[in-house]
């Protein structure tokens, strides 16, 4: 059999297994669940070769998966992060309710990426890209299972209006190309902007609604805030991943033949990708609840993407290919943080909690390590994505404004990423949190795996380079030029990442030494209560936390740009909407007679136009 | 000339100047701010002073680990800036590593040390730190966005990322980048008025408000480190200014007097820059956070975009 065939097998039997045997015993439902994930990515990692081919006909249709380098890129997010994110569950969801529910649904949304980026026909698209929808759905209303809240409805209405769009989309192909295959589509020219141009726009619109761009993005904070954390992880890591790698598939007919509807089209969704990104950041720096504040930033940095796929330019697409993949590591790693702190403290609300430091140095550790990559500060990984994003739009696009724009993202990026540490981690050692205990080590080991990603790749990028210019190769760029540890633009300037990495441990070894090892003796440690107050004195009970309206003067500042809030105009839509039809309702009188009226008039427009109907 | 002991002695010389020139020109700022307000003043090597007694405190207070790296932090960025900018013009003194990263990594690097130093004032409780931390990533916010309107437009007229390129330019026209693009001069100056911290933008350190902000928990050996790095950056960043604007420094030859004429015309230059926040924050009072974001959105922005657009289509 298919070494494909075979995945998608294990990891639907497996789903189908741990679901059932969840009623026989709870503990075994996590390690069934993660067996088969690991059983599942041994294999494919072991066994799949590129170019593994898998037909069958069904019908008319006939059904292709298959593999290649582009879609292996995908799988590396896909199973790498469902594989932590299923170690970090057992610990996670120890003891919670509805356990097979729970890794059935989880091992079904894995089994659905899987299928979506093998898939090379449309068909077998739509029913993977609904399984994963569908699934991961169940996990989104996991913690409201008797009572769906708005953020599942939310969430369950833009992913059916885009999975409509698509299958529109897909029946138009068929219509004007005759072809489900995707690779003849393609080179059909399906995807060409000038010609139907609907068909790319329809396309987009489905895989834009899931990588969450604005001003699609209204089901994504709320929809990651609510899950369980261990999948959410996955659900902005790796599931949003797969609009990108729509985003992607659609625009390569463009990237091949520049062609002016393309440009167009490309620059439209650039910049709503930077749009996305500065309304994602100044809405998460004003979030109280962590868990929020890492969802808005989850739709920032998607927009990062989409601001590289847009450009069309190499360096873009490999800045969009890099930081999928590294946004996959440092926000899945954030998001474990985010569950970690939730478990170990029961809320991740900062103005509740602070100065768990002390507490939880593991995960403090991975939550720095995430939040200097996720800034873009040298010397970690996050760098690099920067850029690379930078240094597309000025020297090889002319997208001069859209890089300011991303600058002044990643810049307000600072404010919240600020927040994140300081507001769980840092500031005042309340008594509320006196008892607090480091997370299990089921729970830090992926964590600390995913940031040891975001170490590395700030100073050998090539390893994430070296599979991104393969996936690049099969969406049509003959020649990408990458350095194990350097970068450079096609100026010619180049920046050393090793040398720069060398240079600052240096620098901090030998800072670290002199400032550790003079006056050791004298140096003496205090509590956070032991500071310079102006005389006043701390009182039992007093709280010197600040915590509430952090940001109160950005805020204050940047007033305008909060007055802009889509979520109301969504509503504001789903309300005239309701209005309108619910005057077309009043034709249902309830009265017989008026039916009977609707009838006879029926018949009579009928005789009327006879002629022009049935012709 | 050869070989990385010489390497490794450039960057020790290099470090050492900017940290004693850095050092006088704070003493000269306190200098200059008391004459002007009719007071005589400290001479100008008290920061030395000032420096020697702080790492000669006799208890040192650390507040967690945080608190503890902090001030390395701060002198990471700035000697790690101090490596990848030009000190001198040709490329035989001084070089270091600047050769090695562009504007880009100049501009990231740049906030490390605000951010490092963020996370340790965070880490020490106090409210006070807290709050002038938030004011300074707001201001940060601020003068970035002109800061970076600037450099992109140099990017655009010169087609380069690299410092080295912009300085080889100026050396070979003859004509500095202040008269080839002076609405990016004009960005970045008012920037750098923000980034100095100098009135009217030193309400992150407000010290009769906030008890110093974000270092007010930092003594003794920490504070002097933090001292240090802060003078190492002063003379970073007005180095940076100099080489983009004003032709760089150090065109008189290798040989040993003329790298010290080059040296001097560095001095000379960093000070006249330096003179423009001394002066302005002399006469000028405080503006509120919010005041001060809205400032650096309206009128340096509106120079930073002349500047980008007198780049594309000049």
């Amino acid at each position: 059999m298919n070494t494909l065939t075979i995945i998608l097998l294990i990891l639907t039997i497996g789903a189908a297994f741990t679901y059932f045997i969840n009623a026989v015993n709870h503990k075994l439902t996590a390690i069934s669940a993660f067996v088969t994930i690991t059983i599942a990515t041994g294999y494919f990692f072991g066994l799949a070769e590129l170019g593994d081919q898998f037909k069958f006909a069904l019908g008319d249709f006939s059904m292709q998966w298959g593999l290649n380098a582009f879609s292996y890129y995908f799988i590396y997010i896909v199973l790498g992060l469902s594989w932590l994110a299923l170690l970090y569950s057992i610990a996670y969801m120890e003891g919670k309710a509805r356990l097979g529910y729970y890794y059935g649904a989880f091992l079904l949304t894995i089994a659905g990426m899987f299928g979506v980026v093998i898939s090379q026909d449309f068909i077998s698209l739509f029913i993977f890209w609904e399984i994963m929808t569908w699934a991961s759905f169940l996990l989104v209303i996991y913690n409201y299972y008797y009572n769906i809240k708005t953020e599942g409805m939310k969430y369950m209405i833009f992913s059916a209006i885009g999975a409509y769009a698509m299958l529109t989309a897909i029946v138009f192909i068929h219509h004007y190309y005759g072809t489900f295959l995707i690779g003849e589509a393609l080179s059909k020219g399906a995807f060409s902007f000038n010609q139907h141009i609907f068909i790319p726009i329809f396309l987009l619109l489905g895989f834009g609604i899931k990588a969450a761009v604005m001003p699609f993005h209204v089901w994504a904070p709320g929809a990651y805030a609510k899950t369980p954390m261990s999948f959410t992880a996955v659900f902005s890591g790796a599931l949003s991943k797969m609009g990108i790698f729509g985003i992607a598939l659609v625009f390569s007919t463009y990237y091949i033949t520049h062609n002016a509807g393309g440009f167009i089209a490309s620059q439209i969704l650039a910049w709503m990708g930077g749009i996305t990104a500065v309304m994602g950041t100044i809405y998460a720096l004003i979030q109280t609840d962590a868990k929020r504040l890492l969802a808005y930033s989850s739709v920032a940095q998607l927009g990062y993407i989409v601001v590289g796929l847009s450009t069309g330019t190499k360096l873009g697409i490999m800045a969009a290919l890099y930081l999928a993949v590294l946004h996959a590591a440092f926000k899945g790693a954030l998001f474990m943080v985010a569950g970690a702190v939730e478990k170990q403290a029961g809320t991740t609300d900062m103005t509740k909690i602070s100065g768990l430091i002390k507490r939880m140095p593991w995960t403090f550790l991975v939550a720095l390590i995430s939040i200097i990559t996720l800034a873009g500060v040298p010397p970690l990984g996050g760098f690099v994505g920067k850029w690379l994003i930078y240094e597309a739009l000025i020297t090889e696009s002319n997208n001069y404004f859209l890089a300011i724009v991303i600058f002044f993202s990643s810049t307000a990026a600072f404010l919240y990423s600020y927040r994140f540490l300081f507001g769980l981690f840092l500031g005042q050692e309340e008594e509320e949190t006196k008892d607090v205990k480091e997370a299990p080590v089921t729970m830090l080991i992926p964590m600390l795996m995913l940031s040891f990603v975001s170490i590395i790749t700030g100073v050998m990028p090539g390893l994430v380079f070296n599979p991104a210019a393969k996936a690049m190769n099969a969406l049509g760029f003959a020649d990408t030029n990458w350095d194990m540890t350097s970068l450079s633009n096609i100026w010619g300037n180049t920046t050393d990442l090793s040398l720069i990495g060398i240079f600052i441990i240096i620098v901090f070894i030998l800072g670290f030494a002199v400032l550790t090892l003079k006056g050791r003796k004298k140096t003496k440690s205090v509590g956070t209560k032991d500071i310079s107050s102006s005389g006043e004195l701390w009182k039992e009970g007093e709280n010197w936390t600040f915590q509430q309206d952090f940001f109160k003067p950005f805020q204050r500042a940047a007033a305008p740009l909060y007055k802009f809030d889509m979520d109301k105009i969504w509503s504001d839509m789903g309300n005239a909407l309701e209005a309108f039809f619910g005057f077309f309702r009043k034709v249902y009188t309830g009265n017989g007679q008026t039916y009977a009226i609707y009838v006879i008039a029926f018949l009579a427009i009928l005789l009327i136009f006879k002629d022009y109907i049935f012709n | 000339m050869e070989g990385i002991g010489f390497e490794i002695l450039g960057a020790l010389l290099t470090t050492i100047l900017a940290f004693v020139v850095g050092m006088f020109f704070g003493g000269l700022n306190r200098k200059i701010t008391a004459r002007t307000q009719n007071r005589v003043g400290p001479p100008v090597y008290q920061n030395f002073i000032d420096l020697m007694k702080l790492q000669a405190k006799r208890t040192n207070i650390a507040h967690g680990f945080m608190g503890h790296v902090a001030p390395i932090w701060i002198i990471i960025a700035a000697t790690t800036v101090l490596m990848f900018i030009p000190i001198l013009h040709d490329g035989l003194w001084f070089r270091n590593l600047t050769f090695r990263g562009d504007l880009i990594f100049l501009l990231y690097m740049m906030v490390f040390g605000s951010l490092g130093m963020a996370l340790g004032a965070g880490q020490s409780g106090n409210p006070n730190s807290a709050i002038g931390v938030s004011r300074g990533l707001s201001q940060m916010v601020g003068f970035e966005i002109p800061f970076v309107l600037a450099l992109v437009s140099l990017m655009i007229q010169f087609q380069t990322t690299s410092i080295q390129d912009l300085m080889a330019y100026q050396h070979e026209t003859g004509q500095w980048i202040i008269f080839a693009n002076p609405f990016a001069f004009l960005a970045t100056i008012l920037s750098y008025l923000g980034m100095f911290r100098y009135s009217p933008f030193d309400i992150v350190g407000a010290p009769a408000e906030l008890a110093s902000g974000p270092i007010s928990e930092f003594g003794g050996k920490y504070l002097g480190t933090v001292m240090t790095g802060g003078s190492i950056f002063t003379f970073v960043k007005l180095v940076l200014m100099v080489d983009i604007f004003f032709g760089g420094a150090g065109n008189f030859g290798t040989g040993f007097w003329g790298v010290v004429a080059g040296l001097v015309e560095l001095v000379v230059k960093t000070f006249i820059v330096y003179l423009i926040p001394v002066f302005i924050g002399l006469v000028s009072p405080r503006f509120r956070t919010e005041q001060a974001i809205r400032f650096f959105w309206k009128w340096p922005t509106v120079f930073g975009v002349i500047a980008v657009l007198w780049a594309v289509f000049l």
